[in-house]
């Protein structure tokens, strides 16, 4: 007979405490949304504590993210460097990796990418293009391994790693701008203008939303076939679920914390790629501001869910779109988008907290 | 080198080192009670925007100062909200309540005042000499003549460290941090104590972020803590989690922002930009040295659940 | 001292405690003796306040005890010691014993408390140091911090739960000689413990509990062993199944002395020597605690022996992997479910294959083959009857039994040479348990041999073809089937060894 005062068999905790039966995606989905409207609801009262009314503030909000062709294309773009990054930072926090540098990995992505694109300016585009992408996710991979590395060898915190490495990413940017890439005479710390060739072609003629929001859909489907559909991204999920099953299934935890901060840091040097030879034409200082904890709080609403990832990080693009328009039209502040990213995240990691974590693992 | 340059760094060491102190020490209590401090930086932020605006308005220094811990206890209290009662994730929450201090404090700053961005002009605090002391060589000017908070920021240390160390609440305090179990068998709530040592935490860092905006800039701008939060995250595991410790590694890393910027004026062929990513550098550096040697409290980041 | 009466105690549909009595008088050390499941630590639980009973009173030093918390309970002279030490590792003892007590005052008045420790420690041979760090003392020395701990907030009944699992011998009787020093002092102490040895030599009174009764009581001088050990675990076996006699064949798993050691250098297993024959089933019995856990880790390959080798047919895998021991065909079911061998939160389909994911035929080149998953997930659902939505239903919606299921689908069905099962049928209905055991048994027609280790003793008594017991650490001499009875197993679980002829090491 089992000892019946002791702890009952930690399976039995666990199918008594939290049990849902048939958890979908729906309520995933259900979960995003209700955290960000109470996100917005809860940001009325700022809005309105500085003088302004909320729901004017919120349908100028919308009518510049989704008001015009332009302001679509516009979103799209500023959608792009989200969803490369998030998509990265998910499966990195699937296999319990906290990895929070999106911002300096991104920052040398686009040095990288500057540097071939000035430099090898004599390519065609249909090599330049690629080649310039390739060297910037690789920088960016390379910055990621630097963290995981410390991390594996000497048990230096990812998270600290990984944030003290996106203000020396972000200052390496500063150090070319102002020394071998930098435009001479120009007013603001910024490259010589790339040649056309190495502009990032736009998916619509007459639009200017460029081609990265394709790459960004596609590298979102790619690692969702890697994660989903490979024994690669099986190891990772075994990963995430715990140190004994992994163990016992015979996932090396070392080996998937490289793998995945590979991938995490090469998706966001693409997106570092992306956004100088897509958005600017030019490597300009202070281009890769912000995109750090954005991509953390886009891959929780996500759910942490590759396929997810997308309208999530589209949601956070065209909030931030519309939000400059919001500031012009109303006057309220554009930084008001980063409260309602801030309140969303901690919503969704109470609940998560309590039990509605993410499902199907 | 001559004595004035030498006297000059060290008290810019001690000076740069004192945000970071109130900093550090306030992280330092959440993280004994078993809470990565990670929000530090929201924290910091949100008490020098509260000081500065606080001051401002009302043209009083304590004022200010009180503002600026409330603000960052406000901001604390949200963390505790979540991670102690909805057992959310301590890392990214703190990373979330950051995002959130930013947006809040930038947009704050504009819409408080309709809609334009103010130009807040604040007096700095001037350096008080102390009698006597002040005088004495080198040491005296680099000691016993700064400016108010940065005396509080140091002196702070030693109640803390008594507190810590010799008081029952302190005992319990490291207790719930180390095995929260065990501090229930003996009677303590190790929630209640979480959350208050949150609190603590954003009041003390809230100070820290008054120290920026009224003792040192005289001014508010947006994302001015710029990362010090997350220097004093890296000065508490230098610190190994002791307050005197945790003052030194402060001073530590004072030092090298100090060195980064007095050394542009001495010629070096190397960048600024480079100089400016030592303190980092050398936060990480310091990090891989002391490697796993670092002990932090064994229960910090569980969730605890009375079962 | 204390008087408990009727104690009834219900846990679902178990019934832990039936209508207990349990009288101690003032300077007595009382010895609760009782398998695993005899409700033992229920009744203890339920005197210190941490569970509230369901019938009964209790009455301490003449007042009653009703509804009380574990701070009742110690405010009124009831100290408990658990068997998982509440101990900050990284303070001192002193700091230790001053936490959350109020005499220490606001402001810690280490130097009193340390000369308190002091002194307790002499009068009761505690030896121990104020200033140690905890986290540097042994295990039997972190003990009397508990005890210490105790003593100093006044209490008058002490109550050890299985105080002695993790000591060695010098330290046994160190703690011995303090038990008798409280009671010379005429505090009592309850002694919960399996070993009947050190029941018999430390105890004035022992009680037998089983299945949630008691089914003894005597003096301790008026015992003998047998009596004991029938009263702990004689009942009435039904044969769970018929085996025919085994017939000797090949020889297909080899131990020869492994030794483990765990992190402060206690021995979790100590020369561990035995072989395994196709087509048999090695049934090892034992209270758990005394390293069957990490003996059936060591052989599946999630932990490494300090010494010590382990060949299947004839190859040595000592230092291979778990999945180089999942290819040359070593399955193991583990003792927990949640963590270890399934993961809830994956479908059932992904966790049938969880051991075999980066292999043909799931696996095909650089993808997973979900057609394969899916084909195998199907066939094995219905093969062995899982009672589930689809294969794309989560494990954790399913039962224990459903769940056990799968991990016996997937370790079974894969047809292993060597199946280590640890506690395969913990938690589950008899239905599940009927299910399990006979796969197990048709694994073994097949021909593959089974390390059966279970503290079920019906279980064990009536599959094993040979049959051992572990305690502490140690495995008995291995008898066959028939030639050992529940008395012997009683005697052996509770560590009354056999005696000179251990050389034998079980290879028969």
């Amino acid at each position: 007979m089992r000892d019946l005062g002791a702890e009952p068999p930690p399976s039995e905790q666990q199918s008594t405490g939290r049990l849902f039966s048939d958890v979908g995606a729906w309520r995933a989905i259900l979960l995003a949304g209700l955290a960000v409207t109470l996100a917005f609801v809860v940001t009325a009262l700022p809005i309105m504590v500085s003088g302004r009314n909320p729901l004017l503030a919120y349908w100028a909000l919308l009518r510049g993210a989704v008001g015009s062709v332009d302001a679509v294309a516009f979103a799209f773009n500023k959608s792009t460097p989200y969803v490369l990054s998030a998509v990265g930072v998910a499966i990195c926090f699937r296999a319990r990796v906290i990895n929070i540098g999106s911002e300096g990995q991104l920052a040398v992505g686009g040095v990288a990418a500057s540097w071939i694109a000035l430099h090898l300016s004599q390519l065609p585009s249909l090599l330049l293009i690629p080649v310039s992408l390739v060297a910037g996710g690789v920088a960016g991979a390379v910055w990621a391994c630097i963290a995981a590395v410390m991390r594996i060898k000497r048990g230096v915190h990812e998270v600290l790693g990984t944030l003290m490495l996106n203000f020396v990413g972000t200052l390496v940017v500063s150090e070319v701008l102002h020394g071998t890439m930098g435009e001479p005479g120009a007013g603001f710390p910024q490259s010589p203008l790339f040649p056309q060739s190495a502009w990032l072609p736009s998916l619509f003629p007459g639009t200017d939303m460029h081609v990265g929001i394709a790459i960004a859909v596609a590298a979102v489907v790619a690692t969702h076939r890697l994660f989903w559909h490979t024994p690669f991204g099986f190891r990772l999920r075994l990963l995430g679920s715990g140190d004994n099953v992994a163990a016992y299934a015979g996932a090396s935890l070392v080996r998937g914390m490289l793998q995945v901060m590979l991938i995490a840091g090469g998706l966001a040097g693409i997106a570092g790629a992306i956004e100088v030879l897509g958005v600017h034409y030019r490597l300009i200082e202070g281009f890769s501001q912000g995109f750090g904890f954005n991509a953390v709080a886009i891959a929780l609403l996500a759910a942490l869910n590759p396929l997810a990832v997308l309208p999530a990080g589209l949601f956070f693009g065209f909030l931030e779109a519309g939000a400059l328009a919001m500031q012009r039209e109303i006057g309220v502040p554009s930084s008001l988008v980063f409260v309602i990213q801030g309140l969303t995240m901690i919503f969704v990691l109470c609940a998560m907290g309590v039990g509605f974590k993410q499902q199907r693992i | 080198m001559d004595a004035t340059v030498l006297i000059e760094l060290l008290s810019a060491t001690v000076r740069i080192a004192t945000p970071l102190l109130f900093v550090a020490l306030g992280g330092l209590l959440s993280e004994r009670a078993g809470t990565f401090a990670v929000g530090v930086e929201g924290m910091m932020l949100t008490g020098a925007f509260g000081g500065a605006i606080t001051a401002f308005a009302s043209r009083s220094l304590p004022a200010g100062l009180l503002a600026s811990a409330l603000s960052g206890a406000a901001i604390a209290a949200i963390i505790a909200l979540a991670t102690a009662r909805f057992r959310a994730d301590h890392m990214v929450t703190g990373l979330a309540a950051n995002i959130l201090a930013i947006g809040l404090t930038s947009f704050l700053l504009r819409g408080l005042f309709g809609g334009k961005t103010p130009v807040i002009v604040l007096p700095t605090l001037r350096p008080l000499a102390v009698p006597f002391l002040s005088g004495l060589p080198i040491v005296g000017q680099v000691l016993f003549d700064q400016p108010a908070l940065t005396y509080a920021a140091f002196l702070l240390t030693i109640p803390i460290h008594f507190f810590l160390m010799k008081t029952r609440a302190g005992l319990t305090l490291r207790a719930v941090g180390e095995n929260p179990a065990a501090a229930f068998s003996v009677g303590a709530d190790p929630i209640r104590v979480r959350v208050a040592a949150i609190v603590a935490c954003g009041a003390l860092a809230g100070l820290g972020g008054a120290v920026l905006s009224l003792q040192e800039l005289g001014t508010f701008t947006d994302g001015m803590t710029h990362g010090r939060g997350f220097i004093a995250l890296a000065a508490i595991i230098v610190g190994r989690w002791m307050p005197f410790r945790v003052m030194f590694g402060c001073l530590l890393f004072g030092a090298a922002s100090a060195l980064a910027l007095n050394i542009q004026g001495w010629g070096l062929p190397v960048s600024s930009y480079v100089i400016q990513m030592t303190p980092y550098l050398i936060a990480l550096a310091v990090l891989c040295g002391i490697g796993r040697r670092a002990r932090m409290p064994a229960a910090i980041g569980k969730s605890f659940t009375r079962s | 001292m204390l008087e408990m009466r009727g104690i009834c105690k219900r846990y679902g549909t178990v019934q832990a405690n039936r209508n207990i009595d349990l009288t101690v008088p003032q300077g007595r050390i009382l010895g609760l003796l009782g398998e695993n499941g005899s409700g033992k630590t229920t009744l203890m639980k339920v005197l210190f306040g941490m569970v509230a009973a369901d019938a009964g009173t209790i009455i301490f030093k003449g007042r009653p005890l009703t509804d009380h918390r574990p701070g009742d309970a110690i405010a009124a002279g009831i100290g408990m010691i658990h068997q998982h030490f509440m101990l900050v590792d990284a303070m001192t003892v002193a700091e230790n014993v001053m936490l959350g007590w109020k005499r220490a005052g606001l402001w810690l008045h280490t130097r009193e408390i340390s000369q308190l420790i002091r002194n307790a420690s002499k009068t009761y041979g505690l030896d121990l140091d104020p200033n140690a760090v905890v986290g540097d003392l042994s295990l039997g020395q972190r003990q009397r911090v508990e005890v210490v701990k105790a003593i100093l907030r006044g209490a008058d009944l002490l109550i050890l739960d299985e105080p002695t699992s993790n000591l060695s011998p010098p330290e046994v009787a160190g703690l011995f000689l303090v038990m008798r020093r409280l009671r010379n002092e005429g505090r009592s102490v309850i002694f919960i413990s399996h070993k009947l040895g050190e029941v018999l030599e430390i105890c004035e009174e022992v009680v037998v509990l089983r299945d949630g009764e008691v089914t003894g009581q005597c003096l301790a001088a008026n015992a003998t062993r047998s009596d004991l050990a029938r009263m702990m675990v004689g009942r009435d076996i039904s044969a769970l199944v018929q085996r025919p006699a085994f017939e000797s064949r090949k020889e297909i798993l080899s131990v020869d002395r492994l030794t483990l050691r765990d992190r402060s250098g206690f021995e979790r297993l100590r020369d561990i020597t035995f072989s395994l024959n196709e087509g048999e089933i090695l049934a090892i019995a034992g209270v758990d605690g005394n390293g069957q856990a990490e003996l059936v880790d060591v052989i599946a390959g999630l932990k490494s022996a300090t010494s010590g080798r382990i060949s299947l047919a004839g190859q040595e895998i000592t230092s291979e992997d778990v999945r180089a021991r999942l290819t040359a065909g070593i399955a193991y079911i583990p003792a927990d479910r949640a963590t270890t061998s399934l993961v809830p939160g994956m479908t059932i389909e992904d966790n049938l294959g969880l051991r075999d994911f980066d292999r043909p035929p799931l696996r095909r080149g650089a993808w997973l083959n979900r057609v394969a998953f899916r084909r195998e997930a199907n066939s094995r659902i219905a093969k062995f009857g899982i009672l589930c939505a689809g294969p794309n239903a989560l494990v954790q919606t399913l039962s224990g039994g459903n769940q056990q299921k799968i991990v016996v689908a997937r370790e079974i069905g894969r047809r292993p040479s060597v199946l280590i099962a640890f506690q395969p049928t913990w938690g589950l209905d008899p239905g599940a348990t009927r299910f399990v055991i006979d796969e197990v048994l048709s694994l073994c027609h097949g021909g593959g041999a089974v390390l059966y280790v279970s503290s079920e003793l019906e279980e064990v008594l009536t599959l094993g073809d040979r049959i051992g017991v572990m305690f502490n650490g140690r495995l008995s001499r291995v008898f066959g089937r028939g030639e050992v009875d529940m008395t012997r197993m009683g005697l052996m679980m509770a560590g009354h060894d056999e005696g000179p002829d251990r050389e034998d090491g079980g290879k028969s």
